[in-house]
């Protein structure tokens, strides 16, 4: 009963968070607003800040709330798939794999839709997909994962893949800006189109995740021994591969490469509430998300103009993954 | 009434099969174990009699029913198995690794009904873990975790109990005190036990029947009066050995021979 009411104290904490992070995010930025105009807007719809509130600043902290959530989510199936908890979407590779394949679409020009999906974002899943295979393959040994390999392989895919779409912006890049954004990710592009493209695909895997929560925790616990306790685990394994790739795809495609939050987020609710995936998935998307709000909040805040998210996020992931490093035994 | 039956099982890895043309059946509520050298083929066979080898031939049958037809789920409500190695990637509590032995019971989302608790109760009392409910699996000693994982399948309520090794790394009080475990659980609970072993005077107590296994192959099956035997321990362990009478249990028992030249 004790750990039932830690982990209401503790989503109670993430709504307050959740609530005053898009409360700020609705009234910062760089047109002067104040409380009071939010208030006429939604009691007297007065639409003087319409657009700026609704498609400018809510878009932005939304998609900002579901990328982190998706990423997070995509991380918390990750360690439990690769039974550890130093994976990720970004150590993995996925993010890069994704990233990868949604420059190689824009470099093709093919900017096209296929029944509601955006031929960019099954770009960014396949070859994320594609990484995260070879990834699997190289990591393990009769069912068992070898974290060195696992890292080793991740990175070393990851790096090939960021190298690949830097070579494709540097020969067709517009911008600048765009090559930052792949590279290190950004919202500051965001609109409703783009949330369109990231909270369906978030709520299909969450449920579908939450839904074989269960077998999660079978899984961490080895191959044989899952099956042993009745968890029918190619099946499972094959599933939750495409919900994390598609999770990291889509957040990909929409906000370029965010690292360590799918990594450090699972990881710090694990230490908190533990590691039963019942919970984990639920709190870890709920954290994620308002870590990516807030991130956010000082990437537009912190200077002048606006400052690429991944380097938030890497500055405080970083630290704490090579902190988790040195805990190991 | 619970049976397995085993026809000309081989069943191996990717680079072959380890073990070979193995018939045996085990009878309801009888206790066997499988001894064998290091490398003899025990831990494979254990993981063949489970479907959990995709390279096998042979035919496995559960109370009449092919195990490669079965739903895992299904399966595990038969056999309940407690392996030898185990990962502590993540830190689950002892009660949370209890009750997974009863997610076959439940429903996916639903949660622990009041049949569960009370086996759960009843079988961390069994495995005497009870003080143990609310630890984490890694920081227990080895003797307490391998109560919890007996106390795990037993959660299932399953008619098989399946252990690779349970006195590996243990302490002589551990070994006997899991063995002790096992034979309350043959007993009271009617369970047929199946299990690995290499310390060949430890089981010859709690065993109604012994197998010995070499190079994947049986050597021999059969009562640990007729099967314990000089000629027979050589051939399977090629180690020279007297066979006594153990004092208290009035059944046989090796004894080793140091090797000519190694007196020190």
């Amino acid at each position: 009963m004790k750990t039932t009411v830690k982990k209401l104290r503790l989503l109670l904490v993430l709504l307050i968070l959740l609530a005053a992070g898009f409360l700020i995010s609705l009234l910062q930025g760089p047109v002067e607003t104040n409380f009071h105009d939010l208030w006429n807007l939604i009691i007297n719809n007065d639409s003087t800040f319409r657009t700026i509130f609704i498609d400018l600043r809510l878009s932005r902290a939304l998609l900002a709330f579901l990328v982190g959530a998706s990423l997070s989510l995509s991380g918390a199936i990750l360690q439990g798939y690769f039974q550890n908890p130093m994976a990720g979407p970004f150590v993995v590779g996925v993010s890069s794999g994704a990233s990868f394949g949604a420059v190689l679409c824009i470099y093709l020009g093919l900017n096209i839709r296929i029944i509601g999906f955006s031929v960019q974002s099954i770009f960014a899943f396949a070859s994320g997909f594609a990484i995260v295979s070879l990834v699997y393959l190289l990591s393990q040994r009769k069912g068992v994962f070898k974290v060195e390999t696992l890292l080793l392989t991740g990175i070393a895919a990851g790096a090939l893949a960021s190298a690949l779409t830097s070579f494709m912006i540097f020969l067709k890049a517009d911008s600048f800006e765009q090559a930052v954004f792949w590279l290190l990710g950004s919202f500051a592009l965001s609109d409703w189109n783009q949330i369109t493209a990231v909270l369906p695909y978030f709520f299909l895997c969450f449920i579908i995740a939450q839904w074989l929560a269960k077998d999660m925790n079978l899984l961490v616990l080895g191959d044989d021994v899952a099956q042993s306790l009745g968890c029918p685990v190619s099946s499972v394994r094959k599933i939750f591969l495409a919900l994390s790739t598609f999770l990291a795809a889509s957040s990909v495609s929409v906000s370029g490469i965010i690292g360590f939050v799918g990594l450090i987020v699972p990881h710090w609710i694990r230490i908190l509430i533990g590691p039963d995936h019942r919970y984990l998935f639920l709190f870890s998307s709920l954290t994620g998300g308002i870590f990516l709000l807030y991130s956010d909040l000082l990437a537009r805040t912190l200077l002048q103009g606006e400052l690429p998210i991944g380097i938030i996020t890497a500055v405080v992931g970083a630290p704490f993954f090579i902190y988790l490093l040195s805990q190991r035994k | 009434m619970a049976l397995l039956e085993v026809k000309d099982l081989s069943a191996g890895y990717e680079n072959g099969y380890v073990v070979e043309n193995i018939s045996f059946s085990l009878k309801d509520g009888e206790f066997l174990s499988i001894l064998g050298r290091n490398g003899s083929g025990k831990s494979t066979l254990m993981k063949a009699l489970q479907g959990l080898l995709k390279n096998a031939s042979g035919l496995i049958t559960v109370d009449g029913e092919d195990i490669s037809s079965l739903k895992v789920r299904h399966l595990a409500k038969k056999i309940a198995y407690v392996p030898q190695i185990f990962s502590f990637s993540f830190e689950f509590s002892v009660m949370e690794t209890v009750l997974m032995g009863r997610y076959i019971h439940q429903g996916r989302l639903g949660g622990i009904s009041s049949s569960d608790s009370r086996i759960v109760e009843e079988v961390m009392s069994l495995a005497q873990i009870e003080h143990l409910k609310d630890k984490k699996i890694a920081h227990l000693s080895g003797g307490e975790r391998q109560r919890v994982f007996i106390a795990r399948a037993l959660a299932q309520d399953t008619p098989f109990l399946f252990l690779d090794e349970p006195s590996s790394h243990l302490d002589i009080s551990y070994q006997v005190e899991i063995y002790q475990i096992l034979k309350r659980l043959q007993e009271e609970k009617g369970k047929t036990i199946l299990s690995t072993e290499h310390n060949i005077n430890l089981v010859i107590p709690y065993s109604q029947r012994l197998m010995f296994l070499k190079e994947g192959k049986v050597i021999a099956l059969g009562e640990p009066e007729k099967l314990i035997t000089k000629e027979n321990i050589k051939e399977v362990f090629e180690a020279d050995v007297e066979i006594r009478e153990n004092i208290h249990s009035k059944l046989p028992e090796i004894s080793l021979i140091p090797k000519a030249g190694e007196k020190s």
